[in-house]
């Protein structure tokens, strides 16, 4: 058993796990309590466990908790302390989600585009969402959201 | 407690489009107390503070019911739309048949809840009228008060509450007319928004109990097979790994994240036995079909005299067919349960609550009311959660585990596990006279049975499933339409819009065949049949074809039909349009713009929806389920397609089983049709017709006819 020091959205904490490769998608849902980010695939083809490492949107599914430590995780948990991020902010403008399942990971991935690169055109959102499953196909809401999110970059 | 307390308003006018729903309108309804709580019924308390509840008995799976439904009580009720808060109620007996499906809860609930919210609104102003020593006519509501506009005066519904809940409820409560609706037929946004975009929604798979672990069970994927042995030793030296317990059908992996249950799972080794359905693979299944359709079927509707297809001036007929699908929810089966002295508790999210509460109390043998269950939200339902299999799965596993468990499928086990849609073979043959009418039309459907809802009876008479053959809407007057169902050896089910897609694909398409044999235009082929008596009574069901030709001429006119579809560089273009009445309700017509590469890549560009849905109660819902049904109906045309082996499905993954993402997304374009009256379905209804269109464009720009999905580019090139 070995113990796993991470940090995720601004807390440490530390995980005792017999499994060094388990990943840190089910370290947040099933240890730290972080249901936020969301188990589809296990695979890294659904992009619904998208969270942010070191300011990389990556699919937490394919993180092993032993990559983790000591870098930087956020959670759509803590995109925001008040849920007014302007990803958050544009999706509920747009009314983008249906079942909803499938969006944290949709929000963190374009959350992370807006971050790198402060005027990214709506197209780069659009390439990193391209990724991403929703079943429900709310992808044209997405894209309106999207494109006012990236005119927010352009303003900042 | 009053008599009329406990009248029960049983109303048949409610029922939803598949279900026939019988709710009591006032049923015990919310604990009553001195607190100054307002419960006139069941469905919405008033809170001292004047905050406002409203109880939804139906489940939020993406389709905004919780908001609709809330927008509905409010509205009667007048309350502030910012104060409302939703509750989910769990089975009892208030709330009668919760299941969710058919698109049915607007429809089914319309009635009920405008009147439990107007009811509620005549008790507050009573209440504040006898304050006031005013008679009630002259005061009114706005947002949440009581005024009397005379005096000035006004009187929060919070500080009403306590002397309302002293007077009688009113059986007959006077309801809004139309023209005063201030929420109802005004866009507004999902209630649950919120909570989504910050991770705190909470779906089945989120459920936290005290105690619980964390599930993963070995099942035989073959329908009617076992588990014949595994290794439980193997799967305990998992790290993680805290038990390993058999239950009825199979073997659970207990263990303290979901990884390792998954991890031991599949340490198990578990070895199966499929039974009789061992090899069945898919040439089997089509060769059952095929067979099937060679012999004649039931009839469903039958009109005219059958002998005028042989004698006609020119005759067609054609085979299409539409492959097994995945409901692919993106949330996997999951259900947490907990089972102790005699009652059970149990978080699912799931389209039929009390048929989890039902089969998990015959599983225990317990009385269902020892039985709670608690609907959590739904990462998609879309028919697969109508089934309660990983339900009473969690609750056999909880019992055998003597703690609280949590059962994950994984998304290899969710698709192994789905209740598929299933294939389907659709044969059409048309008699056109010399003038290039269509006077004779058979259609004969052959498709698997259900298993999700119960045995298969091959007696059980098909006549008024309606589908899209039954309730074709066209005025031909010679109709043979016949139907055929097969037992299944595939777990099968509800897939959103059922048995229409496939049968509404091949009904458009060869309307489409028909219109190109005699040299006409597929929209006046159509507007021409529907030309005959409207509304056509068909059964229980409306045939409103002079409103099918108002929603055709709509969309074909938004589309620019007529015109020319865009030209695009080195690719064919086409435009193809389709029509649809669902259920005798909700009239839709769609029309695809699409185009096809040089390797047969096909590309759709644009889809334009025109949809009478009666009243749309929240029209930025509405428009929201016609997006998310183009989308899926999209992957059903363009990509999905299950196909089995060894008994049990072959795809098991996204990459098997692509579905459509956002770079692949065409332009959509919505236009209701201003509504009047009751509100009509809107889930399932876009999906039937996106495919036919589609398939009708790609015939425009290549003159290849498709009669088999998935659409393949080798089939265009």
């Amino acid at each position: 058993m070995a113990t796993f020091t991470i940090t995720v959205n601004g807390e440490t904490h530390s995980v005792a796990s017999g499994d060094p490769d388990v990943p840190l998608l089910w370290i947040l849902r099933d240890r730290l309590g972080l249901t936020g980010t969301k188990y589809g695939c296990g695979v890294g083809a659904c992009g619904a466990c998208t969270v942010h490492v070191d300011g990389e949107a990556l699919r937490s599914c394919q993180v092993p908790v032993s990559a983790a430590v000591g870098r930087r995780v956020v959670t759509i948990e803590g995109l925001s302390s008040d849920g007014r991020h302007p990803c958050q902010l544009a999706w509920l403008e747009q009314d983008v989600a249906q079942c909803g399942y499938c969006q944290p990971g949709m929000i963190m991935e374009a959350a992370a585009v807006l971050a790198k690169k402060k005027a990214a055109p709506a197209s780069d959102f659009e390439a990193a969402l391209s990724g991403h499953i929703c079943r429900c196909g709310t992808y044209g809401r997405m894209r309106e959201a999207v494109k006012a999110v990236a005119a927010s970059g352009v303003k900042r | 407690m009053s008599a009329t307390r406990r009248h029960f308003l049983v109303a048949g006018a409610l029922g939803g489009a598949a279900l026939v729903l019988r709710i009591p309108l006032f049923g015990e309804g919310g604990k009553a107390s001195g607190t100054g709580r307002f419960a006139p019924n069941q469905w919405l308390r008033v809170d001292a503070d004047g905050r406002v509840t409203a109880v939804i008995a139906r489940s939020e799976m993406g389709q905004g019911v919780r908001t609709s439904l809330a927008m509905i009580l409010a509205e009667e009720l007048d309350a502030d739309w910012k104060t409302v808060a939703i509750e989910q109620a769990s089975p009892g007996p208030d709330y009668a048949h919760m299941s969710t499906g058919g698109s049915g809860s607007v429809e089914g609930a319309w009635k009920t809840l405008r009147q439990a919210g107007a009811a509620a609104r005549e008790m507050l102003v009573e209440a504040a009228a006898r304050q006031w020593g005013v008679p009630a006519s002259a005061c009114r509501t706005e947002a949440g008060q009581v005024l009397h506009p005379a005096s000035g005066r006004t009187l929060g519904y919070g500080a009403l509450a306590g002397a309302a809940s002293a007077l009688p409820v009113p059986v007959q409560p006077r309801l809004k007319e139309a023209k005063d609706y201030r929420l109802v037929g005004t866009p507004v946004r999902r209630v649950d928004g919120p909570a989504i975009v910050t991770g705190r929604a909470a779906y089945g798979i989120d459920t936290r109990v005290p105690g619980m672990l964390f599930a993963a069970v070995a099942v035989c994927p073959v329908r009617g097979g076992k588990v014949v042995r595994f290794d439980a030793a193997k799967a305990k030296q998992v790290a993680g790994v805290r038990d390993v317990v058999e239950f009825e059908g199979g073997v659970a992996v207990l263990a303290e994240d979901t990884h390792a249950a998954f991890a031991g799972r599949d340490a198990l080794g578990a070895v199966f036995d499929g039974g009789a359905n061992a090899s069945i693979d898919s040439a089997q299944l089509w060769s059952r079909l095929d067979a099937a359709a060679g012999r004649p079927g039931r009839p469903t509707r039958t009109s005219g005299d059958a002998g005028v297809l042989a004698k006609a001036a020119t005759r067609l007929s054609a085979t299409y067919r539409a492959p097994f699908q995945a409901h692919a929810t993106l949330e996997p089966g999951n259900c947490t349960a907990r089972v102790d002295a005699g009652a059970c508790e149990i978080w699912a999210p799931t389209q039929s609550p009390e048929r989890v509460q039902r089969e998990a109390a015959k599983l225990l043998g317990i009385a269902p009311e020892k039985v709670t269950v608690h609907v959590t939200l739904l990462g998609g339902g879309f028919g697969r959660r109508l089934d309660a299999d990983y339900a009473v799965e969690a609750v056999a596993v909880a019992r055998a585990a003597k703690r609280p468990v949590q059962v994950v499928w994984s998304r290899r086990d969710d698709f192994l596990r789905d209740r598929v849609h299933p294939a389907a073979r659709v044969d059409v043959a048309a008699g056109l006279d010399a003038s290039g009418r269509v006077v004779a039309w058979e259609h004969h459907a052959t498709t698997f049975h259900l298993s999700m809802f119960g045995a298969f009876n091959p007696k059980e008479d098909p006549e008024g499933n309606p589908w899209g053959g039954y309730d074709l809407p066209y005025d031909i007057p010679n109709l043979a339409v016949s139907w055929s169902e097969i037992e299944s050896p595939v777990h099968t089910g509800a897939w959103r819009a059922v048995y229409y897609p496939a049968n509404v694909f091949a009904r458009e398409c060869f309307l489409d065949e028909l219109a190109a044999k005699a040299d006409q235009d597929p929209l006046a082929v159509r507007l021409a049949l529907l030309g005959g008596a409207s509304p056509f009574v068909l059964g229980n069901q409306r045939l409103d074809r002079a409103g099918l030709a108002r929603v055709l001429r709509l969309a074909a006119e938004k589309a620019g039909w007529g015109s020319e579809a865009p030209r695009r560089p080195g690719r064919r273009s086409g435009r193809g349009l389709a029509c649809n009445v669902y259920e005798g309700s909700t009239l839709i017509a769609q029309v695809a713009d699409v185009s096809v590469g040089a390797k047969g890549d096909v590309a759709v560009h644009r889809i334009v929806t025109a949809v009478d849905c009666g009243l749309a109660v929240n029209p930025l819902g509405v428009e929201g389920q016609i997006e998310s049904g183009v989308i899926w109906a999209l992957s059903y045309a363009l990509k999905g397609e299950l196909t089995y082996a060894k008994g049990s499905v072959v795809e098991t993954g996204f990459g098997e089983y692509p579905l459509l993402r956002i770079d692949e997304m065409p332009q959509l374009e919505t236009h209701i049709v201003p509504g009047h009256g009751a509100p009509t379905g809107m889930g399932e209804m876009p999906v039937p017709c996106v495919t036919p269109a589609v398939v009708n464009g790609l015939f425009a720009a290549t003159g290849k006819r498709l009669r088999r999905l998935p659409i393949r580019p080798a089939d265009l090139v």
